[in-house]
């Protein structure tokens, strides 16, 4: 017998199955095709060029597709080799020896992997360039993102598949090398124990769950939020299937411990029919609640960030017109001179043009890093070297006062504050040489002190900010970063034309091109380039919220498929014994609260705690509107439950065509 | 009382993509009175089943008419024919069909729960019948973990739980050793003689030993009749294995 007689009857066998293969390879094309889509963005030029944070968020979640690539092929593998069992144990009973069926095996083996893998790839190409192109149609980018790919991640892709699916080689030989042929005859009617719940792991799961959370709920702040966020995204996922596995038997035994909730046609049937599958059925569930929660935050945040484009230019560019201006180290008074001749300089281009300054902001400032200890804060020499994290701005009455509009006295030994952790409570507050009689004021500085731990000091006049400087100088005589800045921004009356025209006017002067110790933004010249930026965002938001919708329809339609097959013999027994259609139906009914609810309840429970942390990492993009994002998550969440119910509905249209 | 009656009983198939037909009922006709034990007798392809499942009414007849207690089973309509089947048949099968995922109570109580008895009501009828046979304690098992001859009793436990007119049992002893099977037929003789009507059909003549009456079925028509009458078992038996031996030389010489 060679090589091409098992070739053809493998053939032939994946030809007469092909009501378990089309499902099969369907899911495995598809699955290779979202890995392949997932692992292509990693070598994205926007992904790599837009910022730091955004190549490792992809790297892991291409390592998770990767992880449920292997779990899922494994799954539906084991279950297409548990309906042929009767089929192969027949091959022993006719006299073909085991290495021989070992032969049939590979052969169906390389040419399902070929296929797969193979349709998988061309679809992923074809499916990336159209969706890309739809997209780029659609949110319309100043420059397109490019679908592009490269011959490394189509070898990673083939090289992780060809070994799931020799793994998968190795599982079904197994399973055929230590049974003998009548057991596998009978293989398909083994009795499977009914899984007992078990209370360690459904601990464990809350453990993980609560870890992951606190992790999110107790995060300081952003730069913090990106390191843990892995760690938690994590916990939250083995939490997730341990809670499904093990939580889920703990309710379906409490159900059918209610004998009035139990003996009712339609929940007899599904509680029974769960109980006994729960450790497929839970391993299920979690995939499709992770799927959900993914899509949701990775839509939603997204959306927020192009949503909140709008707000986040105002809060870079408080005024339409905005110049920071730096000191000079050598000579802190020049500063002084500088502010106010600017500020009558920009009063007078404004006239000359025949328009007005309808609004304006301008105040000095010095910065220094240090941290409070008791009521003391206490320098340290620059950013870099920094033993205390917290960013502090000393600046002066008046131009406080000018700045919020509001006319706070200070005596000569008071000082007010701000403090974003709201942790200094303290009356008095030593800094430098002096102490100040402080009060406690609200953040008038602008969302961005929130980013990190920071604290804003307002001190009676400027000489007091010069007394400080020396103080610190004092203490680091050798110090570079001793300067006093400040920040003056405006608004003006005109037209667009006429605004822009004087925005190039002053961009040409002390744009960033200009040189000089001021920079000028517009945000009307920036705004342009962020609506690019942010259109990036949310054009791979949607993609990736289409990737992880695509998985989760594969796995709702494969769940669906195989437990039809798993049901038909059962249900065809009791249709014997006097089970009508209607009840099966109502039975399939019963199950759409486990199938449906119970993935978005807990995907959106997930999504909740996730908000502190997202609402942090939404800060280093400018996004502080709360109300933008809890409505986009809202959307999102109602909008990926009706996708949901579709695909349920579909799905489970299938189950009871193969089952009635 | 006349309990079932079959009529003229005719039923042919017929290939879906080809002319030929098969002729699996001729003309049948027999009658059960209430309380009757019967049992039918064939070889395999005499056409046992298909009578067994046309009763069953998960089959249709081509023609002629299966009347129980006087009203014909052909009218009854679609969607009531589940609830007929489950309030007025009980079903014994010869590999059990229990399903893995319910455990022993659970199983016998099926066709109640599709009936939306009340779960009080369930109760106090599973105890008697799981006590009368002998699987009380096994009640909180699964049926993979009982014995062949205890799952056999179960099944018969599910069916008598509806309180049938008549129970419908198929090779009930097919998949039991002889020592199950003995114990199996002293049970279903025993719920005989509380009243309950059976028909059963079988190739053991030691099983059929244990009805009043056997209905001998030969290519699609009943054949032959025999009464146990007042006769001992080993009498009965001797006479059982004379007809099947006429029945199959008579065939011979057919040929």
């Amino acid at each position: 017998m060679n090589n091409r007689f098992f070739s053809s009857l493998a053939l032939r066998n994946i030809k007469s199955n092909k009501q378990l293969y089309i499902p099969y390879l369907l899911s495995s094309i598809t699955i290779i095709m979202m890995f392949y889509l997932m692992a292509s963005l990693l070598d994205n030029e926007f992904v790599q060029e837009r910022s730091s944070s955004l190549s490792p968020l992809f790297v892991l979640g291409t390592v998770v597709i990767g992880i449920f690539s292997v779990i899922f092929i494994l799954y539906t593998n084991s279950f297409l080799i548990k309906r042929r069992k009767k089929e192969i144990g027949l091959y022993g009973i006719l006299g073909l020896e085991k290495k021989h069926v070992a032969k049939i095996l590979f052969f169906e083996t390389v040419f399902t992997s070929i296929l797969s893998i193979a349709a998988g790839l061309v679809g992923g190409l074809i499916f990336g360039r159209l969706f890309f192109m739809l997209l780029n149609y659609m949110v319309r980018l100043p420059v397109d993102i490019i679908y592009s790919t490269s011959s490394l991640i189509v070898l990673a892709t083939v090289g992780l598949f060809l070994a799931i699916f020799g793994i998968t080689f190795l599982y079904n030989v197994s399973q055929f090398t230590f049974a003998n042929p009548i057991k596998l005859l009978k293989g398909k009617q083994e009795g499977e124990k009914e899984p007992k719940g078990s209370i360690i792991l459904f601990i464990l799961s809350l453990v993980f769950l609560a870890w992951g959370y606190g992790i999110s709920v107790t995060i300081p702040d952003p730069l913090e939020a990106i390191t843990k966020f892995f760690l938690a995204v994590l916990l939250v996922i083995i939490g997730t299937y341990l809670l499904f596995i093990s939580g889920s038997i703990f309710i379906l035994k409490a159900l059918k411990k209610n004998k009035q909730i139990y003996y009712r046609p339609g929940a007899f049937i599904s509680i029974s029919g769960m109980l006994y599958r729960m450790k497929q059925n839970a391993v299920g569930l979690a995939n499709i609640c992770i799927l959900a929660s993914m899509v949701i935050i990775a839509v939603s945040t997204t959306l927020t960030i192009f949503i909140g484009a709008e707000e986040t230019l105002e809060n870079r560019f408080p005024y339409e017109n905005n110049m920071t201006l730096f000191g000079d180290v050598e000579d802190v008074e020049e500063m002084n001179t500088r502010f106010f001749e600017l500020q009558d300089r920009v009063q007078n281009t404004v006239n000359a043009e025949g328009l007005e300054v309808t609004e304006s902001e301008s105040y000095r400032y010095a910065t220094f890093f240090g941290g409070v200890q008791g009521n003391e804060f206490v320098f340290d020499e620059s950013y870099a070297d920094q033993e205390n994290p917290t960013v502090l701005m000393v600046l002066p009455l008046e131009d406080f006062n000018g700045m919020t509009g509001k006319s706070y006295t200070l005596d000569d030994d008071a000082a007010l504050y701000y403090h974003s952790t709201n942790a200094y409570t303290d009356s008095e507050l030593t800094l430098g040489n002096k102490t100040y009689r402080v009060a406690e004021v609200a953040n008038e500085f602008g969302e961005d002190m929130d980013l990190v731990e920071s604290m804003a000091i307002v001190v009676p006049d400027a000489s007091h900010l010069l007394e400080i400087q020396e103080d610190f100088k004092e203490q680091y005589p050798e110090t570079n970063y001793l300067t006093i800045d400040a920040e003056v921004g405006w608004n003006t009356s005109g037209t667009e034309e006429q605004k822009e025209a004087l925005a190039k006017q002053f961009n040409g002067e002390y744009g960033l091109g200009a040189g000089g110790s001021n920079l000028y933004d517009s945000r009307l010249l920036q705004r342009e380039e962020w609506y690019g930026m942010n259109g990036g965002f949310l054009f791979l938001g949607i993609f990736l919220g289409l990737l992880f919708t695509i998985g989760t329809v594969l796995i709702t339609y494969f769940k669906q498929v195989s437990e039809g097959f798993d049901d038909r013999e059962k249900f065809q027994i009791m249709q014997k014994v006097g089970l009508d259609r209607e009840t099966i139906q109502e039975s399939t009914r019963s199950q759409i609260v486990w199938m449906f609810v119970l993935p978005i309840v807990i995907a959106t429970i997930h999504v909740i705690f996730a908000y502190p942390i997202v609402r942090k990492l939404l800060l280093i993009f400018g996004v502080t509107n709360e109300t933008t994002w809890l409505l986009s998550f809202v959307g999102v969440v109602i909008a990926f439950a009706a996708i949901y119910w579709v695909i349920y509905r579909l799905t489970s249209k299938t189950y009871y065509s193969i089952v009635k | 009382m006349t309990l079932l009656e079959i009529k003229n009983l005719k039923k042919v198939y017929t290939a879906r993509f080809s002319n030929q037909q098969t002729e699996a009922l001729t003309t049948v006709n027999f009658s059960i009175e209430a309380g009757e034990f019967v049992s039918i007798m064939g070889e395999s392809g005499s056409g046992k089943t298909t009578l067994l499942n046309i009763i069953s009414t998960l089959d249709d007849a081509t023609s002629g008419e299966v009347f129980l207690e006087g009203s014909p089973l052909s009218k009854i309509k679609d969607k009531e024919i589940s609830a007929f089947r489950r309030n007025t048949l009980g079903f014994i099968f010869q590999d059990f069909n229990l399903l893995d995922n319910f455990t022993i109570k659970d199983n016998i109580l099926l066709p109640l729960v599709l009936s939306k008895t009340p779960v009080k009501e369930m109760e106090e009828r599973l105890m008697p019948i799981v006590k009368n046979l002998g699987i009380e304690a096994h009640i909180d098992k699964f049926p993979y973990e009982v014995s062949g001859g205890q799952k056999q009793r179960v099944a018969v436990a599910r069916a008598l739980i509806t309180q049938p007119k008549i129970i419908l049992a198929d090779e009930p002893t097919g998949a039991l050793d002889s020592k199950a099977s003995q114990n199996l037929m002293e049970i279903l003789k025993g719920i005989n003689e509380a009243g309950q009507t059976i028909l059963m059909v079988t190739h053991s003549a030691q099983a059929a030993s244990f009805s009043n009456r056997i209905l001998f079925i030969r290519d699609g028509a009943v054949y032959h009749e025999i009464y146990r009458g007042d006769a001992p078992a080993e009498q009965f038996m001797d006479r059982i294995s004379k007809s099947l031996k006429v029945l199959s030389s008579r065939g011979e010489q057919d040929e």
